[in-house]
């Protein structure tokens, strides 16, 4: 698997991955749908897998002494390994802007543990669509890509629509649920209610996310076994 | 010893089966492996190597089952996919360190060696390479692990002559030692009459025939005749081609010593393989 994962850095990486990850920078635009940010990443892993096909990285590596089974796990792995890159860096964003932007994101979710729970439930929603989808020809990242990324959009929709919506419906119609979300999940968590509320929707969150991904990778595990590598 | 065995591979496609294809290849030898395009030979090697999930058949290397043992066999076999065509944008030296990863057994001193021999330049990327230095640096990866099988497929179509030539003397060289195997597919029938110990011929995904090259030719004979000739003769011929002079045709051996009146001459691999191609085995071209 070392060998593997070596392969996906030092052959499979493309360099718009870099750029995609940079735009964490977007958590630093007051009032946005940050969750956004999350989709460029989604874009990166695409590339990979596109430059990788174009490169004929199928052939090469069933040329090597490892099963295809190995090299679906090792290129889930690596996916994993960017997303969670992005999620570190997403956590960094949240602390700095705490401090250098103390007002509330009028344009989505706030910089808190619900957005990093967001974040985990969307990368859940690419990979357990993306992953089986492409590794059910081998070949078409384009259309896994395409659907992937309607889920995904799917989900930004919903959550951040949420988070807009919530702070005016609770405070206009006075609904507890809605006001539960305005007061203790759509902000940076300050009070011991807000902290325990976001910290249940960052467990779920990975929970959500750890259980899509291995679903993923054993669909994709299974699907791949009965491609013929060309 | 046998260090590679197939027995009974099957793999059915939309308008292709490959059927019960059944052969073995024996230590310190070559074994080419003919047919033209499309008879099966790279579903062969790809089933062979699970690249193509087969619907049937066992494949066994050094007496194991290789589909079992996938990641152990394929440490002591070299696979060679035609030329080097993947990440063309690398250099050469990236693609080594990381290939080398994956092998414990891994001879620096070895590769070394090669790609001095080859002339290749690590430096290099793979698409400033011609076709037939892609070919040889396919083949330092694939000598470099010390693979005990190398399994070729049509590592020479596409080169010019003196770089076939200068492969076939590296094939030779190679299995000297008795230690190592080739098996090599290939339609550029002359290369194997250079070369092959073995022939294996699969014609429309089926072994047509399976054993030593001179067995091989031995088996049959060119013959020629008149025209007048053809009649009588037309059944026991494998292929023939009418010309305004008479024919020329492939025989059995024992029906072509049988024949009186006819001219018999040895038959080498590429007439063999002409004739029998010929749909129906009796498709005559008027000239």
């Amino acid at each position: 698997m070392k060998a593997l994962l070596n392969k996906e850095f030092k052959l499979c990486l493309h360099p718009t991955v870099f750029i995609y990850l940079a735009l964490i920078l977007m958590l630093l635009i007051p009032n946005y749908p940050y969750l956004v940010s999350c989709f460029f990443v989604c874009n990166a892993i695409f590339f990979i897998f596109q430059t990788a096909r174009e490169n004929g990285d199928a052939l090469y590596s069933a040329m090597l002494p490892v099963s295809k089974a190995q090299t679906v796990k090792a290129r889930c792995l690596f996916v994993v390994i960017i997303q969670a890159i992005d999620l570190v860096l997403l956590a960094g964003m949240c602390a700095f802007a705490l401090v250098s932007m103390p007002h509330t994101n009028a344009g989505g979710t706030d910089h808190g543990l619900t957005l990093l729970a967001f974040a985990l439930v969307l990368f859940a929603i690419f990979n357990v669509i993306f992953l089986p989808s492409f590794y059910k020809t081998g070949y078409k990242a384009g259309s896994a890509f395409l659907k992937g990324a309607i889920g995904v959009w799917i989900w930004i929709v919903l959550a951040e629509g949420l988070m807009i919506a919530s702070p005016a419906i609770a405070f206009s119609a006075n609904v507890p649920f809605f006001r539960f979300i305005a007061v203790n999940l759509d902000c940076f968590p300050k009070t011991a209610t807000a902290w325990t509320a976001q910290a249940i929707a960052f467990g779920a969150g990975l929970l959500i996310y750890a259980a899509c991904t291995a679903i993923a990778v054993r669909l994709s595990v299974k699907r791949y076994e009965q491609v013929s590598v060309q | 010893m046998k260090i590679l065995e197939v027995r009974n591979l099957r793999k059915q496609y939309p308008g292709f089966l490959l059927d019960d294809v059944s052969f073995a290849v024996e230590e310190g030898c070559i074994m080419g492996f003919i047919g033209r395009n499309g008879a099966g030979k790279t579903t062969t090697i790809k089933s062979i190597l699970n690249l193509v999930r087969a619907d049937g058949g066992t494949v066994l290397f050094e007496g194991n089952d290789l589909w079992a043992n996938e990641t152990e066999s394929k440490k002591q076999i070299g696979l060679v996919l035609g030329e080097f065509d993947y990440y063309k944008r690398k250099k050469l030296k990236t693609i080594a360190a990381v290939t080398k990863r994956f092998y414990a057994d891994w001879d620096d001193a070895a590769y070394e060696t090669l790609m001095k021999r080859f002339a290749l330049d690590p430096e290099k990327k793979i698409a400033e390479l011609s076709q037939g230095m892609r070919v040889k640096f396919a083949l330092a990866l694939a000598l470099s692990h010390r693979a005990k099988l190398l399994i070729l497929d049509e590592p020479t179509s596409g080169l010019d002559p003196v770089s076939r030539d200068e492969l076939l003397d590296i094939f030779r060289a190679i299995i000297e030692d008795g230690a190592h195997s080739i098996l090599f597919s290939t339609h550029i029938i002359s290369d194997l009459e250079k070369c092959a110990d073995y022939v294996t011929y699969v014609k429309d995904g089926r072994i047509l025939c399976s054993t030593d090259a001179d067995s091989f030719k031995d088996a049959y004979r060119l013959v020629s005749g008149e025209a007048a000739d053809l009649p009588r003769y037309r059944d026991r011929l494998v292929g023939y081609r009418a010309h305004a002079f008479g024919f020329t045709g492939l025989m059995k051996r024992e029906d072509a010593e049988a024949s009186g009146e006819l001219r018999v001459a040895p038959a080498d691999m590429e007439s063999i393989m002409i004739y029998t191609e010929k749909e129906d085995g009796h498709e005559s071209a008027a000239e």
